[in-house]
């Protein structure tokens, strides 16, 4: 019957096809689906670009057990078992880790642990080796700290480097996923001359096949970052490939980090230096669990935000007080206000870095949020007593110490990226499209131009209208039209699982008509309807919902999303400038009072026991 | 010579001191229990919403492999990770963000038939049918071929039985399957579809098996010739269970074009009233119901919700894939919100209430192509993916082919850009994902990803809309979406709290509505819908109604702006007319502000002249599966 032969099973019918040859029904060769043709990020993707397994020395010969396979299953979501043997599972899995290992003795402990023969090869290996399979671990752990500095590795061994270089690498191959979790190769090489931090994370764009090239380059080589980049000169020269260094804490580098003269031959910062660093150090990591680097209380003193998990005693070694003149050379606010002043010199900004942040931590867990801090490393890990560990003790003073109670749950790095893979996240950090937070899932876009107007952050495609009239965090805007001054669209939306926004704040820098540098923070929009003060100019506090003894807080104060177009009221058209969004979370508890619910026990006073987690983006810059 | 200063020039971070006097604090005292601290390993309550889709075909299903869809399920799973692809008709295409999870659910109706024709696969060509059909398509006869194979459908006479084709390539999409889940990150549910549509009216299921392969490639799916009684269905399900060991479920889909028999009074084969025993096997094996997609909206329906002004939504209500016209009495057992209302009635009667289902959205795209959104829209088939000729893109008829009445016809012009389900989980995987599903935490969409989440219970107060553990004491003192609340204790009445989120990459929320069904004291169904979180502090007009939100679309760009509604609405709604001895159930909706549809943005991008009666502006939203009160 006619009928039921045309009941056709599904839905589509034979005569429709007849008449049809694939290629004729689209558009005449026109693309339609608008998401391929996006040359933008889309997505802010949420890692840990600093994170520490037994494969580090100083992490694996005193206990801080979890391997990288481990480090990657907890990044990707998995329960682990600790170090201390705490139970231990991330709030959300994140979305990308590198996995930074000292280099220097990389893997000792894994290759004493399994009686590797690259160890056993080596005579201090073999001494260290039976020492540690005797009990005596720790006191070879500590004959080892005695080496350090440039010509004294111990073990001199290219077949141990090149095994657990291996063994690394191997596992970033085997939990690497495009499109939905990417593992960058990457190590930590960690000079720290005199106990001054100047460590450097090395981050490359590739895939086994170039990185099982070289090995990693470690202090025990040089100490100086001029050789640093030299070795990755060499290393893309060598494989065609690309990396990129990253650069931390300079808050325990004791005046070293953005120091005005070279390290070796100490010089002052030329054009050829400045270039290279740019080149080489598109990034620096502005917070993590050793204290917020953003800027210092006594730099930028008319910030009321700006003490923020300060770490400020002395430098990483604890040896070496800090002293206020080596601030300034210290904080990433100071340094890029520098960086200005030193294009203007020398023609190249040496200091022109976008902002990220990541935890640096050693036990394999990179924890960020308050509620579930595992801290830097197994001896600070959740415990009873962990108000009085320390982890770093004053060499001569236990002023100099670096305690439990100093150290944030902190930080994550934001990357705006088109997707999830080694390429385009690496991408986003060498463009500087990046954004850090001190632990929290905010997202925030930020855009400058001069064109924006003031309804196009509501509009559906307000990113695309970013890049069009504009350009995003990490970007350039030069030579202001006449009688324009440049405006920013920035919109920001809190972490889906965490706090309210109380405000989003643009901090300006300049370089001032009399060569001095300059700094403002402007409220650009702040949440619950609040005005400014009649008289003092200033805008109110949010209030805080922290409820201490409880752990607890509500969103009933601030908002989930603020926006804006923001145009500098302020603008010299002649003066190099950068600009920056910081957004600020309503206050809640910081770890401490987590603790204390926790444990039952209270802090020392004078802890800091409430936060206001926050983001920095990557700053624009105008040049005249 | 080493210094002093060398040795405490330690390279890394700890001193020697510190560690050494710590770790002597740090022996936990013998015999003493261990304090855990991370409050997530115990913490098993869903923390996020996963976004996917159930329902989409590739190649491997012959209505799609066999009419222009040459992308397998290789590419579907690439394409829903967020990789370009591109179309069988030549265009590129990717998502606006990658799915969380997908189920690739092909026909099993001669399950892989045109890949193995173009591979010219032995266990195929060893059947004279199988020969004659491969020959057809490659002597370039591909209509001569479909009819060949629609003839054998309807005529409920598999020439292949036996073959062992349909189970080789089962086993190929298991392989697949495996090949692209990843726990944690993104999951790829096995499953596929029961095609059973008696004389053209549809009564389609997706099967979504929990397992992996080594169970589900056990067993070849049954099929609508096996039977297209869905109670067979549910007794091969069971037989899985029993053989494996493993779990699956099935979600039946387009009630709208089933003419009555997706909610029916009476049972398919032996006509009788269903009874307990029905509804039980039902609900044992059908805890969802897939209530949106492309083929239309199955919320509600104007006619039978006419105090709703946001029922008529892609209503698609005149006809089914067959001959017969659909006609108003049909439509209560038709749409989601009447077999809701009429589960409670048979709860009263039977015991067991057969219709009492969660929602999910989803596409049953036969592209290999997912995509939800408005101006990404890939189409039904492959034939209407995006094109400037209006022949198959808007013209092509979808619903009532068949019918003599050509006022039934509906065209693919009418085609929602819909939907998505979502998943409140713990974890992206296959279990997590599955067991939401079974207990029903979940939400339909209409293709945005607004979050949306739940809690039904006695004693929620106001504030505890804003606790920082909002979630954790939600659950701890109420019940989740597709829970029940049972017993009212005295005085009290059923409070929600609803926390909604926009797309962080779309629209503006206009309101949440909470939409309430009840048996009445005299057994009759009722319901209503609240108003509970209205955006831009509106008030209700005289009529006890909030005005529209407005409309910010330019239709010229195609664009619309969030400078109305709200990025974040929530409420704490307390049922105002409670009465304890009344079965009900409440379930949110959540509704966007104004945007365009697909197509509007196909005229933006080919010019196209829009037929009459195309729709260019509507109001996404979300349902989310209710919650249900027991006296």
């Amino acid at each position: 019957m006619k009928i039921k032969l045309l009941a056709i099973l599904l839905c589509f019918p034979t005569f429709a096809f007849a008449s049809e040859k694939p290629g004729t029904a689209s558009g005449g060769g026109k693309e339609y689906s608008p998401y391929i043709n996006l040359d933008f990020p889309q997505n802010a993707y949420f890692g840990d670009t600093h994170l520490h397994t037994s494969y580090s020395t100083d992490a694996g010969m005193v206990g801080n057990s979890t391997t990288p396979d481990m480090a990657y299953r907890v990044s990707k979501g998995e329960q682990i078992t600790s170090p201390t043997g705490l139970k231990f599972k991330l709030k959300r899995p994140l979305d990308f880790i590198v996995i930074s290992d000292h280099a220097e003795n990389l893997g000792l402990a894994p290759m004493i642990n399994r009686s590797d023969p690259a160890v056993m090869e080596s005579e201090q290996g073999k001494k260290w080796h039976d020492m540690f399979k005797a009990g005596d671990g720790y006191k070879a752990f500590l004959e080892w700290l005695a080496y350090g500095g440039d010509n004294n590795d111990p073990i001199k061994s290219n077949k141990m480097m090149g095994s657990a270089w291996n063994d690394i690498m191997t596992a970033a191959e085997q939990h690497n996923e495009p499109g939905v979790f990417t593992a960058l190769h990457g190590f930590e090489w960690t000079s720290m001359p005199r106990g001054n931090n100047l460590h450097r994370n090395v981050i490359f764009r590739d895939g086994k096949d170039k990185v099982s090239q070289i090995l990693p380059m470690s202090s025990y080589d040089s100490q100086d970052p001029e050789d640093l980049w030299k070795y990755m000169q060499a290393y893309e020269d060598k494989t065609g490939g690309q990396v990129f260094a990253i650069p931390h804490n300079g808050n325990i580098s004791n005046g070293l980090m953005f120091a005005p003269e070279t390290y070796t031959s100490k010089k002052p910062l030329d054009a050829d230096y400045a270039k290279r660093r740019q080149q080489w150090e598109p990034i620096y990591e502005v917070s993590q669990a050793k204290g917020d680097g953003e800027t210092h209380p006594f730099l930028s003193p008319d910030d009321q935000f700006s003490d923020f998990e300060t770490l400020d005693q002395g430098n990483l070694s604890g040896r070496a007080p800090k002293t206020p003149e080596m601030l300034k050379y210290e904080y990433a606010r100071e340094a890029l206000k520098m960086g200005l002043d030193y294009e203007q010199k020398l023609g190249v900004n040496p200091f022109k870095f976008g902002l990220i942040g990541s935890t640096d931590a050693h036990n394999g867990i990179p924890s960020t949020t308050e509620e579930n801090n595992f801290s830097k490393a197994n001896i600070v890990e959740p415990s009873p007593t962990r108000f009085e560990h320390v982890l770093v003790k004053g060499a001569v003073d236990d002023k100099l110490s670096i305690t439990a109670l100093d150290l944030g749950a902190a930080g994550l790095a934001g990357v705006w990226a088109k997707e999830n893979t080694r390429e385009e996240i690496w991408d986003a950090f060498a463009r500087k499209e990046v954004f850090a937070t001190t632990g929290s899932r905010i997202r925030v876009r930020f855009f400058g131009g001069f064109n924006f107007s003031e309804n196009d952050v509501f509009k559906q495609n307000y990113a695309q209208l970013g890049y069009e009239k504009g350009v995003p965090m990490g970007g350039d805007i030069t030579k202001a039209p006449a009688g324009k001054a440049p405006n920013f669209m920035v919109l920001a939306v809190k972490d889906p699982e965490g706090a309210n926004l109380d405000r989003i704040q643009v901090v300006k820098g300049w370089l001032g008509a009399n060569g001095k540098t300059q700094e403002k923070v402007f409220d650009v929009v702040v949440s619950d309807d609040r005005k400014p003060g009649f008289f003092n100019k200033k805008m109110p506090d949010v209030g805080s919902t922290v409820d201490i003894k409880d752990a607890s807080y509500t969103n009933t104060i601030g908002d989930a999303l603020l926006s804006t177009v923001w145009t500098d009221p302020e603008f010299n058209a002649s003066q190099k400038a950068f600009y920056y969004a910081r957004v600020i979370e309503i206050p809640t508890p910081r770890w401490t009072a987590y603790d204390q619910k926790a444990y039952g026990v209270t802090a020392p006073k004078g802890t800091a026991l409430v936060v206001q987690d926050r983001a920095y983006t990557s700053p624009i810059w105008y040049t005249p | 010579m080493k210094s002093l200063l060398n040795v405490t020039l330690v390279v890394l971070i700890f001193s020697t001191f510190a560690y050494q006097s710590v770790v002597a604090q740090d022996a936990p005292p013998p015999g003493k229990k261990k304090v855990e601290y991370s409050p997530y390993p115990e913490k098993s309550f869903p923390n996020s919403v996963y976004f996917g889709d159930t329902h989409l075909h590739t190649s491997f299903s012959t209505d799609a492999g066999m009419v222009g869809n040459s992308r397998g399920p290789e590419d579907a799973y690439r394409l829903a990770r967020g990789e370009v692809i591109t179309s069988s008709f030549g265009l590129k295409v990717q998502l606006s963000r990658p799915l969380d999870f997908l189920v690739i659910s092909d026909h099993a109706e001669n399950f892989g038939l045109a890949p193995a024709i173009a591979e010219s696969n032995p266990d195929l060509l060893k059947y004279a049918w199988g020969q004659e059909i491969h020959d057809k398509v490659k002597t370039k006869d591909p209509t001569g071929a479909f009819d060949m194979w629609i003839k054998q459908v309807n005529a409920k006479d598999d020439k292949l039985a036996g073959s062992g084709m349909s189970k080789a390539f089962w086993q190929r999409s298991n392989e697949i399957s495996e090949k692209y889940n990843e726990p944690g990150l993104f999951t790829a549910l096995i499953g596929y579809e029961w095609t059973s549509m008696p004389n053209g009216n549809n009564l389609h299921r997706n099967i979504v098996f929990r397992d992996n392969m080594d169970k589900t490639s056990q067993v070849v799916p049954m099929s609508s010739y096996d039977s297209v009684d869905p109670e067979d269905l549910w007794a091969w399900l069971a037989a899985y269970e029993k053989k494996t060991g493993g779990k699956a479920l099935a979600i039946p889909h387009n009630g709208n074009i089933s003419n009555g028999t997706m909610f029916d009074d009476i049972t398919l084969t032996t006509k009788k009233p269903i009874d307990n025993d029905y509804a039980q096997r039902r609900m044992r094996w059908e805890p969802l119901y897939e209530v949106t997609q492309i083929k239309g909206d199955g919320e509600a329906h104007p006619a039978l919700s006419p105090n709703d002004e946001f029922a008529d939504f892609y209503t698609w209500d005149t006809g089914t894939l067959g001959p017969e016209t659909t006609t108003p009495e049909m439509w209560p057992r038709d749409y989601a919100r009447a077999a809701l209302k009429r589960g409670l009635v048979y709860e009263e009667k039977l015991g067991t209430n057969p219709f009492k289902f969660g929602m999910i959205g989803s596409t049953d795209a036969h592209t290999s192509i997912p995509s939800t959104e408005e101006d990404n829209f890939f189409g039904k088939v492959s034939l209407t993916e995006p094109s400037a000729n209006p022949h198959y893109r808007f013209d092509e008829v979808i619903i009532a082919r068949t019918n003599p009445d050509p006022t039934k016809k509906i065209r693919h012009f009418r085609a929602a850009s819909s939907g998505l389900a979502a998943v409140w989980a713990r974890e992206n995987t296959r279990e997590s994902l599955w067991d939401s599903m079974a207990r029903k935490e979940v939400y339909a969409t209409t293709g945005t990803r607004l979050r949306v989440r739940v809690f039904a219970g006695w004693d929620y107060v106001e504030s505890d809309l804003a606790r920082s553990n909002f979630a954790e004491y939600g659950y701890q003192h109420g019940v989740p979406m597709g829970g029940d609340l049972k017993a009212a204790p005295v005085n009290k009445a059923p409070t929600l709290m609803v926390r909604a989120v926009r797309d962080p990459d779309g629209a503006n929320l206009d309101r949440v509505q909470i939409i309430k069904g009840w048996v009445d004291s005299n057994g009759k169904t009722q319901e209503m819908v609240y108003d509970i979180a209205v955006s831009d502090d509106r008030k209700p007009g005289k009529n006890g109604k909030y005005p529209p939100v407005g409309n910010t679309v330019n239709l010229t760009d195609v664009t619309y702006t969030n400078s109305i509604g709200e990025a974040y609405l929530q409420a704490h709604w307390k049922d105002p007319d409670f009465d304890p001895r009344q079965r009900a159930f409440y379930y949110a909706r959540v509704i966007e502000i104004p945007t365009p549809t697909w197509l509007a943005y196909d005229r933006k991008v080919f010019g196209s002249k829009l037929p009459e009666g195309a729709r260019q502006i509507h109001q996404e939203r979300a349902y989310t599966t209710p919650v249900w009160y027991t006296p």
